[in-house]
């Protein structure tokens, strides 16, 4: 039986395979921090500084709780507008791909909101909200509800008529079939979907504390800029890449592989 | 249990007169099925043979209920379909196995008796017996993608069984199996039918096996579904197809379709 449960000892071959992949992430980070260690010598400390010099400004904004705090003040911005997107969009989505006429009736509303800038949500949002959280998260919000709703209303398109038929010959109740097929049907693109807007959200989020903000990464990076500390901005852009490379691999991934366990790619991944 | 209580002397199931039209791919009106009428005996076992397209699937259907016919009547032991309450007496095996591939073996079987108000732990327990009985219980936890074509159907089988139906409607069961994997899944479907003393009607194109599982077999011609003939199968159990007697069988049917 548990060949058939979750099996997580690895074969030989895939535990080798594993080490080599290792071994390679690491002499790609040391191949990337040795070219920069060498152009860094060739210009300015403020045009381009070297790995020490970002390291030394790294551990000073962590430190003094500059990095933890601005880092989780953006986080709760971006997760914020994330969910607000997720609230609102999966309801959208569903009902645009349940009733086939407000589908067609507002099919124009997204691509026209996916083609607005981010940096022209942040502008709006300054008129309407001044310099508050509600800037980040309105520019999030904006740029994630799309992405969300599109996913969810393809995914109401792949449901498969003869698991209705199915329950139908089961004689379930309309409220069962849509949470017992619909609602399992359409979580790996309601996924998909928000960890696309996810990963967009951080990066606008970045663009409204520029424009908006008087705290926050991407306040921090515009201040940093502003006084050419550009050790700083580096530093800031790193914490950034790390956080999120984090999300990713410690969150996200591992989150995606139990759902869809039942997928033969994620399964045997 | 039931509101209107079936007759054990009347036929299980009984067609009169069954017409279906469908609204045609160009809008015209097309006759699929015209003045159908059998009856299945209590615990009998009932083959609908004819070629593809002509109207078995669509009978099944409305025997099951999800298709109304466009005249004529179906009962159940000599209620009317309109005031048959026993509809999760009536079990459905489809051509295709329909596993959900997010629900593990345990969990598709058990997919039948959420419709019902049936506890967690009931159904868990039924579900388990049900794998069982089609000898798949050590593949509970097994998502479809995991299993074979042949263990699919089992489950699916299972899934059809699980709530203890007295009819069992089978559209080309297992048709898509190789013909040894099919023997196999016919001689578990006779077992489980003698034990449980179920009332079967089950669709095929295939002659054989019309000769091999069936009491009675209706023949149907095809555009529109009409019975052609009906033939009465006194062959004992279990049927080998090589048999002289069971062979003059599928010759006669053969020659009917
Ligand atoms: N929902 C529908 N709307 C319109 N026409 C339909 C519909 N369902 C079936 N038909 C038509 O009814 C006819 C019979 O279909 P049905 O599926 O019952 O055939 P069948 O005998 O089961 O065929 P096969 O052996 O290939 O499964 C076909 O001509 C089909 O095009
Ligand atoms: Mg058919």
């Amino acid at each position: 039986m548990s060949e058939y449960t979750d099996d997580r000892s690895l074969p030989r071959a895939a535990r080798a395979f594993r080490l080599n992949l290792l071994l390679q992430r690491f002499a790609l980070v040391a191949a990337i921090l040795a070219v920069w260690w060498a152009a860094a010598l060739t210009a300015p400390h403020y045009v381009l500084p070297g790995p020490g010099r970002v390291w030394e400004a790294l551990r000073l904004i962590a430190g003094n709780n500059d990095l933890w705090a601005n880092l989780g003040i953006t986080f709760a911005r971006v997760s914020a507008g994330f969910a607000f997107a997720a609230l609102v969009g999966l309801p959208l989505g569903i009902l645009f791909g349940a009733n086939r006429r407000f589908g067609v009736f507002f099919e124009p509303v997204i691509p026209a909101m996916n083609t607005i800038s981010s940096a022209i949500w942040a502008i709006f949002a300054i008129i309407w909200f001044g310099i508050s959280n509600a800037t980040t998260i309105f520019v999030v919000f904006m740029t994630a509800m799309p992405l969300i709703i599109t996913n969810v209303w393809q995914g109401t398109r792949t449901v498969n008529a003869d698991f209705i038929e199915l329950a139908r010959t089961l004689r379930m109740p309309q409220a069962r079939i849509m949470t017992k097929i619909y609602l399992p049907t359409i979580l790996p693109h309601f996924f998909s979907g928000a960890r696309l807007a996810f990963g967009f959200g951080w990066r606008v989020s970045l663009v409204a504390e520029t424009l908006g903000s008087s705290s926050g990464v991407g306040y921090r990076l515009r201040q940093a800029a502003d006084l050419i500390q550009t050790d700083q901005v580096f530093a800031w852009t790193l914490a950034l890449v790390v956080m999120m490379a984090t999300i990713e691999m410690g969150m996200l991934r591992p989150l995606e592989n139990y759902l869809f366990r039942w997928k033969k790619e994620a399964g045997n991944a | 249990m039931d509101a209107v209580v079936t007759d054990a002397t009347q036929p299980a199931i009984a067609l009169r007169g069954v017409n279906k039209w469908f609204k045609s791919a160009t809008g015209e009106p097309l006759e699929v099925l015209k003045d159908v009428a059998f009856e299945v005996p209590p615990r009998s076992i009932l083959a609908l043979l004819g070629a593809s397209g002509c109207g078995k699937s669509t009978l099944l259907n409305i025997i099951s209920g999800i298709v109304e016919p466009s005249g004529g009547s179906v009962s159940f032991g000599g209620v009317p379909a309109a005031e048959f309450t026993g509809w999760d007496t009536i079990g459905y095996l489809f051509q295709d196995d329909r596993l959900l591939p997010w629900r593990t073996a345990i969990r598709n079987v058990e997919f039948a008796l959420e419709a019902g108000e049936l506890a967690r732990a009931q159904r868990r327990q039924r579900a388990r017996a049900a794998l069982r009985l089609v000898g798949l219980e050590e593949f509970a936890d097994a998502f479809p993608y995991q299993l074979s074509g042949g263990m699919r159907s089992r489950v699916a089988l299972a899934r059809s069984l699980v709530r203890e139906p007295r009819m069992l409607l089978m559209d080309e069961p297992f048709s898509r199996l190789d013909a040894q994997t099919r023997a196999l899944l016919h001689g578990e479907v006779l077992r489980i039918q003698n034990m449980k003393h179920m009332t079967i009607v089950f669709v095929t194109h295939d002659v054989e096996e019309a000769a091999v599982l069936a009491d009675q077999v209706v023949v149907l011609s095809p555009r529109p579904g009409r019975v052609r003939e009906i033939v009465d199968v006194p062959c004992a159990r279990p049927r080998d197809p090589t048999h002289p007697a069971v062979i003059a069988y599928i010759q006669r049917l053969r020659a009917l379709i």
